[in-house]
């Protein structure tokens, strides 16, 4: 997922500056990890050379000058591609958990990683926890309720990893050190 | 499936199931002893050549339903009626589902077998279990005949100890039970619906209809109306209305008695629905939607208990009206100062009735016996119910209670209504009151004796009012309450063993 | 934090096969603690133990500074509706009842009138979005709508423990969802304390602290869900 076609459907609303932007990302993908300023322009940057936006007009609100940026046909177009693009379902197994399992399993030994699995459990737990009760805060908003169910999921998703892994640490240990 | 397989898996139950198999073969071993009785009947010689008919009496027996060829074909096939409740008693008790029976049935299903498979199984274990108590009501018959067997003074027997049914007939008696216990109980079955996720009790929902309500009121308010009518019917034309008003009053009564037996479901319902309205207690509350919920619950036992009240009740009100006659009859002869004897009349009478108690109270007790198979199967499918309220915190008392309410709520009032019905029933065909008539004496010769001469002496007719015979009809009524009360302890003790709290543990 | 309940070297068989094999916990006042596990692991029968709906084989069961194994199966029945709510995954509405009837019932056996438990059985229902249904039967609801029934039945007396054991089990996603979080919402209220049994992490993750159970003992690989936080 890229930041640019994000920015590009924010920006097919309306046409709107870059704290706006940043604004509108924040509260529409909440849990996410927030966008830097900088982030934005650059962004901004790249897509105006591309011709997927234009600049639409200053405006000075008491402050700096700021640039009012509009989504352009070319760039209707390549959200609209980038939308109707189906994502691989999970083509590598691409896990930082898994990677250190079986690395310190070759380092380490068992012990080791039966530790390592029961604080990443730990860990992933406390996590949850804190997720679900932002569920059942009373004025958590819709975005908050379903970001936090996509998180939820995987943690959850991880947890049965978590929780096979460690019934399955000897096999998979005597399989490595040979 | 093979028959071997089928035996297999009928009788694999556990402890429950050797309940309702012990039942099963209790009910079946008095239907075979009473089948076998018919056989005997049967089995008594016929004297009668080709030209002589079956006149000829068979002088061997002192009872003359016996001594006469003519009545025992009506023995016969009075032992055949009486056989066929209880058989279906023996039958019926394949409702009474442990909860293991249902889930073994259902385990078959889901393992593939096809409905009737799983009704054929149930049926085979009630077929095992009817053929023991076949097996058992031979011995208890073989037995009775040697005990029965005695030879009064005048050398005539009383009953037909020596003849012995064909070998025909013990296999037929052996065989038929066990078949026949089997029909009944998968017939029986055809509301359970034996699926593989459990074993399902189709209700029947619909709320009773109102018309037996209005018959049974009919029956109840019968006969303060009847006597009027006839009086003012009399009035109009002398005979006809008397006739009218006795068939007025007979129809009435017959459609209250159907009412009665129809109505069950209703008195089940309106008892749920005053309970549920006026209850204050938590396990009337639960008792009233109970039979609201379900008012044909063992309505078909509950109707033969009242059939056989309302003739219990007939029987007394005739009972007390021949007692009234004998009495004003002795009476008048008592001032004629003849000499009481009781009659021949009098002690045929007394045995006649006798013998008709005896049938009503059999049947009483049988129809009760269907009864507690009913609560029970009722008390089995609301078990993991039961359980979880008893895991709430609702002591096995109030549930206890709701059970006794469930049960007596609509029995007492049916009952009384029963009573009510027989009495009125016979009160409507025969007089209200009893005349013994003196009759007049002559002393004198033929010459003198005509109305008003010195010698003709008129004797005063002696009348009394028939009085409704409330004592006996206390006991049949009471009798039959306290018989129901054994049938709800008999429900409590299943209630405590369905309520383990294994059956939260089964999802 | 003083334990309200507490369950020390609790052990269970059934038949020659244990369930409990020792074990110790304990849940403070207003707290919402969930017992995770494989199915087998003896969750259920932990829960059982400590709402004295069974009895420990070994060790004890104290409410309160009261010790539950000396209380007749009277007086732990009386605990059971008037300090303890009791919701499972499914089947504990009395079906001949309706809904409005079901939750007044424990108010009933308590003694109250039928109108006064009429009315709070009213407002219970409402509380969890089923007071529309108040005169309908059981078997005419869906599982949620029967479930959010249990909820108001199990929590109208207002206990001070409600023991949960899968109370979303026979539930979808979103329905048990709101389920928890209607109960979490009361418990915080009322300081009401939440014993969770459940084989869902997602689950479990509506509670404070979760204890995880494995062949009957606490999981030790799980120790550290146990104990602190």
């Amino acid at each position: 997922m890229s930041t640019s076609h994000l920015l590009l459907g924010l920006l097919s609303v309306g046409p709107q500056h870059g704290y706006d932007l940043k604004r509108a990302h924040d509260t529409r993908l909440p849990q996410a990890k927030p966008l830097a300023f900088g982030q934005v322009y650059a962004t901004l940057g790249r897509l105006e050379r591309d011709g997927l936006v234009e600049q639409a007009g200053q405006d000075r609100d008491g402050g700096p000058d700021r640039t009012t940026y509009a989504i352009t046909d070319a760039g209707r177009e390549k959200l609209g591609e980038w939308l109707a693009a189906i994502e691989p379902p999970a083509p590598y197994v691409n896990s930082v958990l898994f990677a250190k399992v079986v690395v310190s399993l070759l380092a380490s030994g068992t012990t080791a990683a039966t530790d390592y699995l029961v604080a990443q459990r730990t860990a992933h737990t406390t996590r949850m926890r804190e997720l679900t009760a932002i569920k059942t805060t009373r004025d958590s908003t819709a975005g908050d309720v379903v970001a936090a169910d996509y998180a939820i999921a995987h943690l959850d998703a991880d947890l049965r990893w978590l929780q096979a892994t460690l019934l399955r640490i000897t096999d998979l240990h005597r399989e490595v050190i040979t | 499936m093979k028959a071997a397989t089928l035996a297999q898996l009928a009788v694999a139950g556990g402890r429950t199931d050797k309940v309702r198999m012990t039942f099963t073969a209790v009910s079946s071993a008095p239907a075979a002893v009473v089948l076998l009785a018919a056989a005997a009947v049967v089995a008594v010689p016929e004297l009668g050549t080709e030209q002589d008919g079956s006149d000829i009496l068979n002088e061997v027996y002192s009872n003359s339903l016996l001594r006469e060829p003519g009545l025992r074909p009506g023995v016969v096939f009075t032992l055949l009626m009486l056989a066929v409740p209880v058989l279906f008693l023996a039958g019926q008790s394949i409702r009474f589902g442990s909860p293991a029976r249902d889930r073994r049935l259902a385990a078959m299903r889901l393992a593939g077998a096809t409905p009737g498979q799983a009704v054929r199984i149930a049926a085979a274990e009630t077929a095992a279990a009817a053929l023991l108590g076949s097996i058992v009501g031979t011995g208890a018959f073989l037995l009775l005949r040697v005990l029965l067997h005695r030879r009064p003074a005048d050398g005539r027997l009383p009953l037909p100890t020596d003849v012995l049914p064909s070998a025909l007939a013990f296999t037929g008696v052996l065989v038929l039970v066990p078949v026949l216990a089997a029909l009944i109980g998968a017939f029986l079955l055809r509301r359970v619906i034996i699926t593989p996720l459990g074993v399902v009790r189709r209700v029947r929902s619909q709320s009773p209809r109102l018309w037996p309500g209005v018959l049974i009121l009919v029956g109840v308010f019968a006969p303060l109306v009847i006597r009027p009518l006839g009086a003012f019917l009399a009035r109009l034309d002398d005979t006809a209305g008397g006739d009218l008003a006795l068939v007025v009053a007979f129809v009435g009564v017959l459609l209250a008695v159907a009412g009665v037996i129809i109505g069950t479901g209703w008195i089940a319902y309106t008892a749920g629905r005053l309970l549920h309205r006026f209850g204050r207690r938590p396990a009337m509350l639960l008792a009233g939607r109970n039979l609201m919920a379900d008012p044909w619950n063992g309505s078909r036992t509950l109707s033969a208990l009242l059939a056989a009240l309302v003739v219990g009740a007939g029987v007394l009100a005739y009972r007390a009206y021949m007692v009234t006659h004998f009495a004003v009859t002795n009476e008048a002869l008592a001032r004629r100062e003849d000499i009481v004897a009781e009659s021949d009349q009098e002690s045929f009478f007394r045995n006649a009735v006798d013998l008709v108690r005896i049938a009503v109270v059999v049947g009483a007790l049988v129809a009760a016996a269907g009864i507690m198979v009913a609560l029970a199967e009722s008390i089995v499918a609301r078990r993991r119910t039961y359980a979880g309220l008893i895991a709430a915190g609702v002591p096995r008392g109030v549930l206890g209670a709701s059970i006794a309410w469930q049960t007596l709520a609509p029995l007492v009032p049916a009952v009384l209504v029963a009573l009510t019905v027989g009495v009125s029933l016979l009160r409507a065909v025969v007089p209200a009151e009893a005349t013994g008539r003196g009759g007049a004496t002559c002393s004198g010769g033929p010459s003198d004796c005509y109305p008003g001469s010195p010698s003709w002496v008129e004797h005063p007719v002696v009348t009394r009012a028939v009085p409704v015979p409330l004592d006996d009809l206390l006991v049949l009524g009471g009798g039959a309450v306290a018989v129901m009360l054994l049938v709800v302890g008999v429900g409590l003790l299943l209630l405590r063993r369905s309520t383990d709290l294994d059956e939260l543990r089964v999802a | 934090m003083t334990a309200l309940l507490q369950g020390t070297g609790l052990q269970r068989s059934y038949g020659p096969t244990p369930a409990l094999r020792g074990i110790d916990l304990e849940i403070g006042a207003g707290e919402i603690v969930a017992v995770t596990g494989p199915s087998g692991c003896g969750k259920s029968t932990l829960l059982h133990c400590l709402a004295g709906i069974l009895r420990a084989d070994a060790g004890e069961v104290r409410y309160r500074d009261q010790d539950l194994g000396l209380l007749s199966e009277a007086s732990r029945s009386r605990l059971r509706r008037t300090e303890f709510g009791v919701l499972f995954q499914f089947g504990q509405l009395v079906p001949e009842l309706t809904a409005a009837e079901n939750v007044a019932l424990p108010l009933l056996l308590a003694g109250s009138g039928r109108r006064e438990a009429r009315k709070a059985a009213t407002l219970w229902l409402g509380r969890f979005g089923v007071g529309d249904l108040a005169d309908q039967l059981p078997g005419k609801m869906s599982g949620g709508q029967q479930q959010r029934c249990a909820v108001a039945r199990a929590l109208v007396t207002e206990p001070k423990v409600l023991f949960a054991d899968e109370p979303t089990g026979a539930l979808d996603v979103l329905t048990g969802e709101q389920v928890l979080t209607e109960i979490v919402h009361i418990a915080r209220q009322q300081g009401t304390s939440v014993l969770l049994v459940t084989h869902d992490a997602q689950v479990a993750a509506y509670a404070d602290r979760e204890i995880a159970l494995r062949d009957g003992v606490v999981d030790h690989s799980g120790l550290g869900l146990g104990i602190g936080s």
